[in-house]
């Protein structure tokens, strides 16, 4: 009796232990010290990252040796989440992976700057923009994602118009839209319900519609918001809203990735997609085949605007201000950073690297295409925006699909909210 | 083996408890001659040393950490990570449009929380009356129960989809597509709806519980007196199952407010326009993707506020109500 009684004792004081252990043990290993670092991603728990990591890692193995390096894999849903609760605590991983724009502007204050440690990899990297705040880098770069608006060459030919030479012009493209509405498609594919739509569409028609002055002021910070131009882009998406061009129930369809199965099946002509990661030429080429998707320019809304691809650095990773040795975990950050392994990264993930020396001829004209464009491309308007000011424009982008508000109250709330973040 | 073993372990523990309790009650008299002692002061003293390891756990494990959250929401975000700013967090959620429509759908669950009971109540009645297949429309009633939100998130998302089943129904009988989840007024009575169907199998159980210590004499009687069914409802049932009733209610409202946040984010994210936001749904956004934890703590706290003042509020209504039947 009193032995069972002393087993059962010691086991429930074992499984006290063991949960006390698995409780704090993805918190405990922080800090650097010991010869290990900690990196919190999304990705490397995923099949495609195997090769990039392995390369990363026998690059970094080179410089540092005797530092061991853990990847945590995070649900992506829960990542700022549980990055947030790190961050409060003071202490986690070591190296982490953010995107690029306001998730990391706003936690700038738990990184370090990296300027000092990168300075060689500025001119063979693309994308610093999107890790930059007040002109300090505080990630590098691993893939970029911009915006280009994909359509389907099959269905320009249904529609009796020419797949090599897309609209031009606003009006053009309106027309053409017009001919594919008659062939029985819809001109766009697009997906509202998490309010990211708006976001594409303030990001690919810019170029088209804003000035090249208002453009770079823009992407500066300053920004007026009561500029007809910029009324002109929200009016144009209630516009395209109005006239049906849209596919339907954009409220409630889900971008990711229900819109972009809306352009894949053919039901839809063009979608404004992503270069990387999902929503991109590579997923559109499984289901199109690469002959019969195109990327074309946003078409011209504001005479004389030269449109270019809007892009920023995608993803990268920072270091974290409470590792012991900034240098080494800033070395494991240029390892994962390096050409070979990024073209792992392109040629599994499919993702636009951050390094535009890779050779990416073999995957079709749309990736060429994007490749190309990229010299020429500028920072997307919606990155400079804070995800305060991105949530309420997504809400507000929904409102004026469905007629409940109008342009100039728009930008007006838009406006107000920027000014105060 | 086992026989031979266990007799002589107990015999002994059995000879040394009431061994103690005679020590015990020797003591006690000793005490009473003395009018003062230790053993007295440990009797006294032992109730609070055997709920000790119980207050210590809530105290630590619910109520620090309460305090700590609602300290923390007086704190300020970012640069002001740390540094008190008083209710400029609170002042900064009333005038955000955004928390207030989370707010006012609350206000819209509880009125429709006499729907959410109501629904499981009438079932539970018609099952315990025995109307024709109950025993298979109560594990029927159930199943749902046992799904995750997320699941029933993806399967509703599916029917309600603008191109989904329900609207093709719709189609084929000539009304419009209705946009279920696209259109700022509909969307939130569906995911309410949904809510209700995913959850209500739990109340109806713990109905049917109630209905087993529901005297059948009563109901006889006033079968016998004539009484028709709604009026054994209101005259019998409910008056018996006022204690049921009252625990529904408050588990469903607790329900209402805090586990539906898997729905919202598989089906509506908050959206369209902001319309299903719900405070917990805020909480999380703000403090996850606004990256605004203080923020997040004051409106968790403004949370618990509603939670505790509708749970209070609804016991004494539904006491009252209780003692009046």
């Amino acid at each position: 009796m009193r032995q069972r009684a002393m087993w059962s004792a010691a086991l429930v004081v074992g499984l006290a232990l063991a949960g006390c252990g698995s409780a704090t043990g993805s918190g405990s290993s922080s800090g650097g010290s010991d010869g290990k670092l900690v990196v919190w991603d999304w990705k490397s728990g995923e099949a495609f990252a195997a090769s990039y990591l392995e390369k990363a890692k026998a690059d970094f193995k080179k410089k540092h040796p005797d530092v061991a390096v853990e990847f945590v894999a995070q649900p992506f849903d829960q990542y700022y989440t549980l990055l947030g609760a790190a961050i409060q605590s003071g202490k986690g991983p070591d190296v982490m992976l953010f995107n690029g724009g306001g998730q990391i502007r706003d936690r700038v204050d738990a990184l370090v700057p990296l300027d000092d440690y990168v300075a060689d990899d500025r001119q063979r990297l693309a994308g610093w923009d999107a890790f930059t705040k007040d002109g300090k880098v505080y990630a590098g770069p691993v893939t970029l994602q911009g915006h280009p608006i994909y359509y389907n060459k099959e269905l320009y030919r249904k529609a009796g118009l020419d797949p090599a030479n897309p609209a031009r012009t606003w009006n053009e493209f309106v027309t053409d839209c017009a001919a594919i509405a008659k062939a029985g498609a819809k001109c766009f594919a697009l997906g509202n319900k998490e309010g990211v739509g708006i976001q594409f569409w303030l990001s690919i028609m810019a170029s088209a519609t804003l000035t090249a002055q208002e453009y770079d002021d823009w992407v500066a910070g300053k920004r007026d918001w009561n500029s007809p131009n910029v009324k002109r882009i929200f009016q144009l998406w209630k516009e395209a809203g109005d006239a049906g061009m849209n596919s339907d129930g954009a409220n409630s369809t889900a971008m990711f990735n229900d819109s972009f199965a809306i352009f894949q099946s053919g039901k839809a002509a063009h979608v404004m997609g992503l270069m990387s990661d999902v929503g991109h030429w590579q997923d559109f080429t499984e289901f199109l085949t690469a002959e019969k998707l195109g990327v074309m320019d946003a078409p011209v809304v504001t005479a004389g605007t030269t449109p270019s691809l809007p892009f920023d650095g995608g993803i990268g990773y920072g270091v974290a201000k409470w590792t012991k040795d900034p240098k080494v975990a800033a070395d494991l950050v240029r390892s994962l950073t390096s050409t070979d392994a990024l073209k792992a990264f392109y040629a599994d993930a499919g993702a636009i690297a951050a390094d535009t020396t890779i050779d990416v001829s073999q995957g079709g004209p749309a990736v060429t295409t994007i490749v190309s464009e990229i010299k020429s491309g500028k920072p997307a308007l919606h990155v400079a925006l804070s995800s305060k000011t991105l949530d309420l424009m997504g809400r507000l982008s929904q409102q004026l699909l469905s007629g409940s508000i109008t342009v100039d109250e728009v930008v007006k709330q838009l406006a107000t909210s920027d000014q105060a973040g | 083996m086992p026989i031979g073993n266990t007799q002589p372990s107990v015999r002994p523990a059995q000879a040394g408890r009431t061994g103690g309790v005679a020590v015990t009650s020797s003591a006690r008299d000793g005490g009473h001659l003395r009018r003062a002692g230790g053993g007295l002061r440990a009797e006294r003293l032992a109730p609070y040393v055997l709920v000790a390891p119980a207050v210590l756990i809530i105290v630590l494990l619910r109520l620090y950490p309460l305090l700590l959250g609602v300290n923390f929401s007086f704190t300020g975000d970012g640069e002001q990570n740390g540094t008190a700013v008083g209710f400029d967090n609170y002042r900064e959620l009333f005038a955000d449009p955004l928390f207030r429509t989370a707010l006012s759908n609350v206000g819209l669950l509880v009125l429709l929380l006499p729907v959410a009971v109501a629904i499981p109540g009438l079932l539970a009645t018609f099952i315990y009356l025995r109307v024709p297949g109950h025993r298979f429309y109560r594990s029927v009633y159930f199943f749902p129960a046992v799904l995750s939100p997320v699941i029933v998130g993806a399967i509703f998302n599916l029917l309600l989809a603008f191109d989904g089943p329900l609207n093709a129904v719709l189609g084929a009988v000539g009304v419009g597509p209705v946009d279920w989840l696209g259109d700022s007024d509909i969307a939130k009575f569906m995911v309410v709806g949904v809510h209700i169907w995913a959850t209500f199998g739990m109340a109806l159980v713990v109905f049917l519980a109630g209905f087993a210590t529901l005297d059948a004499a009563l109901l006889d009687a006033a079968r016998v007196d004539g009484a028709s069914l709604p009026q054994v409802i209101r005259h019998v049932i409910v008056p018996s199952l006022s204690r049921t009733i009252q625990f529904v209610f408050v588990t469903t409202m607790i329900g209402m407010l805090t586990s539906m946040f898997g729905l919202l984010f598989v089906m509506t994210s908050g959206g369209p326009e902001g319309s299903t936001y719900l405070p917990e749904y805020y909480i999380w956004i703000q403090q996850g993707q606004m990256n605004r934890p203080a923020l997040a703590s004051a409106a968790s706290t403004i949370l618990f506020v509603i939670m505790l003042v509708v749970g209070l509020l609804q016991i004494k209504l539904l006491e009252r109500s209780g003692k009046e039947d």
